[in-house]
């Protein structure tokens, strides 16, 4: 029996450290850091689109949704529905991938939606910056601030959570926001995308007027997306004649899938893969 | 082979409990040394390293301690310190082979709550002054969490300058704190080797 204890200490000991190996071992939940394998997968995933090159003169058609945050059982069934369409060029989440900023949801997640077929590629959201989150982010997925070009279109993410900054002026950045939309060379159409709608209370009131100038100052631009609130909206709250959506959340068991084609053409699909909640 | 390693993990925690009973009646002197020892801890959650010290209670069954753990800016993206208050509770300690220096503790538990510095923290939604009331319901600096573990406890026969035998545990233990439990109990495909920590240390009284 003695022995027994000693050989099963052992070997207790033995799949502990094994265990080690699989993400077990971690300095604390508030730490940014990861495997280099799950780093900046925001890179990561525009080299991947970068490989399957798409025509100015396609039609460009990628999935849109917002709000992962702790729901990952809603998260597998989103990935099996999307991995059943056709044609999807790549998946943007509109922020709050986690819940409460940590790094560990930021990994639950991308092991879910790495099951994709096609790229995912994200927009910083308030809940991924509480605590320690931000450096979380930055480490995980990338710049809070960047901008890609997909067949023609000139994609524009932007952080938008002005109330985690305090409402200093500074969160949206509008000077770059001005730059990117300024820099047309090659493109035939742009899209901005962000958690916090400029119509919400968590977009920093000082900020609202010349975001929308901005936004409105590029001819090319289609469409300006946003998270946040959990639901489907659609207008033209600046009466400037830019559209400004917003998606559902995990939750809602719902995802759009958004086209772009020609000269600021747009159509927007609705599609359900859950029972709604 | 994740799939594998949860099972091992889940037969070595049973199985743990299994030499328990055979030794349950442990000496108490062996128990009877000195009231204070120190801690080093890896990782754990507690920081890449957690440094501190507690008084022994209830014949040595219960060991609250408090630690201090330290995350360089390489691992959390800014330096940050860990003030973590921790209590064990060891109910069994059988001995093992017939040499009488080293003993087992098949099975640890404990409770801990932990508190993280750095500005971008706050104590309590109201306390950061940038939310409207109830914005967030957690507080950022302050984790809560369980855990358990088994050790390996070294008597020394020679008793140091007060009388008292040296005695010093290797532990490992595998923790979750709050956030991630709420995380597990609100979603069925999150499994809960997905939600452990493991932290590595060792405790030295006299």
């Amino acid at each position: 029996m003695r022995l027994f204890s000693t050989r099963l200490f052992l070997l207790s000991m033995a799949v502990v450290l094994a265990a080690s190996g699989c993400n077990l071992l971690e300095y604390s939940p508030n730490q940014a850091y990861v495997p280099a394998a799950e780093r900046h997968l925001t890179a990561q995933n525009l080299r991947r689109l970068q490989q399957q090159p798409l025509s100015p003169t396609d039609t460009l058609r990628f999935v849109f949704i917002g709000d992962s945050q702790r729901f990952y059982d809603e998260a597998d069934d989103f990935v099996a529905s999307v991995n059943e369409q056709q044609d999807i060029d790549f998946v943007m989440l509109a922020g709050d991938i986690s819940d409460f900023g940590l790094v560990r949801e930021m990994r639950w997640m991308h092991r879910r939606l790495q099951r994709l077929r096609v790229p995912y590629l994200t927009v910083i959201g308030n809940h991924d910056q509480v605590g320690n989150g931000r450096n979380a982010y930055q480490t995980v997925f990338g710049p809070l601030n960047y901008s890609f070009v997909r067949g023609g279109t000139k994609f524009i993410c932007v952080d938008t959570n002005g109330r985690e900054y305090g409402f200093q002026g500074q969160v949206p950045d509008v000077s770059w926001l001005t730059q990117q939309l300024a820099d047309t060379a090659g493109t035939q159409r742009a899209v901005v995308v962000c958690h916090v709608p400029p119509t919400d209370a968590d977009f920093d009131p000082q900020l609202v007027q010349p975001y929308a100038r901005t936004v409105r100052s590029n001819p090319q631009l289609v469409l300006h997306l946003a998270g946040h609130i959990h639901r489907y909206t659609a207008g033209q709250p600046f009466r400037d004649g830019i559209t400004y959506l917003t998606t559902y959340n995990f939750e809602k068991g719902r995802y759009h899938i958004v086209s772009v084609w020609g000269r600021r053409q747009f159509r927007l699909e609705t599609v359900q893969y859950a029972s709604q909640n | 082979m994740r799939r594998r390693t949860e099972i091992q993990l889940l037969a070595i925690l049973i199985l743990s409990f299994i030499p328990c009973f055979a030794h349950a009646q442990a000496e108490a002197d062996v128990r009877r040394s000195g009231p204070f020892f120190l801690t080093v801890q890896l990782a754990g959650g507690q920081g890449v390293v957690a440094v501190g010290g507690g008084y022994w209670l209830a014949d040595r069954r219960l060991e609250p301690e408090v630690l201090v753990g330290y995350v360089p800016r390489s691992i959390g993206g800014s330096r940050m310190a860990v003030f973590t208050f921790k209590t064990t509770y060891t109910p069994f300690e059988p001995k093992l082979g017939g040499r009488g220096d080293w003993r087992l503790n098949p099975v640890s538990v404990g409770g801990f709550l932990n508190y993280t510095t750095g500005k971008q923290f706050f104590l309590t939604n109201d306390s950061a002054g940038r939310y409207p009331k109830g914005y967030y319901w957690w507080s950022s600096a302050v984790r809560l969490g369980a855990f358990a573990g088994l050790r390996l406890t070294h008597h020394s026969t020679e008793p140091n300058l007060h009388g008292w035998p040296r005695r010093t545990s290797f532990y490992s233990e595998l923790s979750t704190n709050d956030l991630h439990l709420v995380s597990a109990l609100t979603n069925k495909t999150l499994r809960i080797p997905e939600i452990l920590t493991l932290g590595l240390g060792v405790k030295n009284g006299w």
